[in-house]
């Protein structure tokens, strides 16, 4: 039986509006209303009309408050997915067609809006969430150390060599230097500029980790038969899970023993190519959550595109490039090289690459993996494609 | 989680008093951590804290050098060591004794202390690990 959200949505209009942490123009939520506007603008759809709105991690601005400048007619839909981190973020296109199918809601934005001058620090505000007194005793405050301890069971009891993230690494900058969005846009990387930046939690260093943007982004989620009528060719959602495992979680650093050094998704990967009738191979490009590289090796591995022993020879930079490679990843360059606003920038570069507007276009591409954020206690994942398989 | 008010609080009270306490279901005497009022393996809701040795291995570490928030009473940099407690399993993050910077091995035995924590709120206990 075919799952009922497959291909039944589409996302019709994107939006997107990045800054240099602490250099917003605008304040947060006016930002955030610009970045819907321009989504509805992409789409060719009135904004007055968008009835609904989905967020994630903890974001701040309650859709009710941005009625007002977008001139909404009525809302009839406001949900978040939990948690303080990246997790929730595919799980968001979810929650919108959700509302759709159900009849709740016809028109749904799915947003983060990111501001410092707002929201402080991201890095603090996900820890805020998740903080005890566990963690403070032992002076871990910041996702960076208990993703780092992760990190080194995974390169020191797998063996996998450390050296493995430096490919995704620079495969984003390479990416990130021909998107004129991105922070990295026209610059080359060289690899020693990781190698010796500093040390923040070991085994990362400053180039290990996504480093935080001022910003806005919105997609615009409807009926594929709406989307069809719309400016944009539509980009479907083909399938979304959400949620943890049983022995994965919010526990203390007391995961199972064998999904402690993963980013937590096998779970929802398993049943994301189950309600596809998807595998690995039949995905073309993936926009991969790296809250920090290590946890992006993580997920490549929970979703199914290598394991522990095969990952040294599958994430090579050539693979993982627009240009020819088996798997490009983080065509925009992803959240460690195009900004990162809490990772809205990957769903959005999604919709671009399988319109053929992305600044590193992949031939014929047709189904995009979205991988939320590794390693939250609540993850989860989409695909999306440009056609209904 | 916090000291005064959590499930875990036997737990932080045992560590102020000198000791390590851990919780054991009493029915199916399956270890649970985090801290719960009830069993979720057998439906039991009878526990009962245990007293450990403070012997444990290493199960992962790191070693902090960017000043995050809240760490202020850390000298930069710290260890911190996910410590596996002997014969029940339960993981606890705790400091590493780590003057001279040397990289901990996974399954390394550790013995520990109890020691504290100053946060800006008020002292915490915590346990100081060191290599045998």
């Amino acid at each position: 039986m075919t799952h009922p959200l497959l291909g039944s949505t589409a996302i019709a209009g994107v939006g997107l509006r990045q800054y240099k942490r602490g250099c917003s123009p605008l304040p947060e939520r006016s930002l955030l209303v610009e970045a819907v506007l321009d989504a509805c603008k992409d789409a060719g759809f009135n904004p007055a009309e968008v009835d609904g709105f989905v967020s994630y991690g903890d974001d701040k601005n309650e859709p009710v408050r941005l009625m007002p400048e977008l001139g909404t007619k009525e809302l009839h839909w406001s949900a978040s997915v939990w948690g303080g981190g990246g997790g929730g973020i595919a799980g968001a296109f979810g929650l919108a067609a959700s509302a759709i199918l159900s009849g709740q809601a016809r028109a749904v934005i799915v947003f983060r809006a990111l501001v410092e001058g707002a929201s402080g620090r991201m890095s603090a505000a996900v820890m805020a969430h998740h903080l005890n007194d566990h963690l403070l005793a032992a002076g871990m405050t910041s996702p960076a150390q208990l993703c780092a301890l992760r990190a080194n069971r995974l390169f020191h009891h797998y063996g996998i060599q450390p050296a493995i993230v430096e490919d995704l690494v620079r495969a984003s900058y390479h990416h990130g230097r021909r998107n004129p969005e991105a922070v990295s846009f026209g610059q080359e990387f060289d690899v020693r500029t990781l190698r010796e930046s500093r040390k923040i939690a070991e085994p990362f260093r400053l180039f290990d980790c996504s480093r935080e943007n001022d910003g806005a982004g919105a997609l615009l989620l409807v009926a594929s038969d709406l989307a069809k009528t719309l400016a944009k060719p539509p980009v479907y959602l083909l399938g979304c899970a959400q949620g943890s495992e049983r022995g994965w979680g919010d526990l203390l650093e007391n995961d199972d023993e064998a999904l402690f050094a993963t980013a937590g998704m096998r779970g929802v990967a398993q049943r994301l190519y189950e309600q596809t009738g998807l595998t690995p191979a039949d995905i073309d490009v993936v926009q991969l959550y790296e809250n920090f590289d290590a946890q992006g090796v993580m997920s490549l591995i929970d979703h199914g595109f290598c394991t522990y022993e095969s990952a040294a020879e599958f994430i090579r930079f050539e693979n993982l490039i627009s240009d020819g490679g088996k798997l490009p990843v983080n065509t925009s360059g992803g959240n460690l090289a195009q900004g990162f606003i809490h990772g809205i920038g990957l769903p959005i570069e999604a919709v671009r690459q399988l319109r053929g507007e992305s600044s590193n276009p992949v031939p014929s591409a047709s189904t995009c993996l979205l991988a939320g954020g590794p390693g939250a206690p609540t993850v989860s994942s989409a695909i999306f494609a440009n056609q209904i398989p | 989680m916090s000291k005064i008010d959590g499930p875990d609080a036997p737990y932080w009270e045992a560590l102020e008093n000198g000791c390590l306490k851990l919780p054991r279901c009493g029915s199916c005497q399956g270890w649970i951590w985090p801290a719960a009022h009830r069993c979720g393996a057998c439906n039991a809701s009878e526990t009962n804290w245990v007293e450990m040795p403070l012997n444990a291995t290493v199960f992962t570490w790191t070693r902090t050098w960017h000043r995050f928030g809240l760490t202020e009473a850390f000298n930069l940099p710290f260890t911190t060591v996910l410590a596996e407690i002997e014969n029940c399993g339960i993981r606890l993050l705790g400091n590493l004794e780590d003057p001279e910077q040397v990289d901990p091995e996974i399954g390394q035995r550790l013995v520990g202390r109890i020691g504290s924590t100053r946060t800006p709120a008020n002292e915490l206990p915590v346990i100081n690990w060191s290599r045998v």
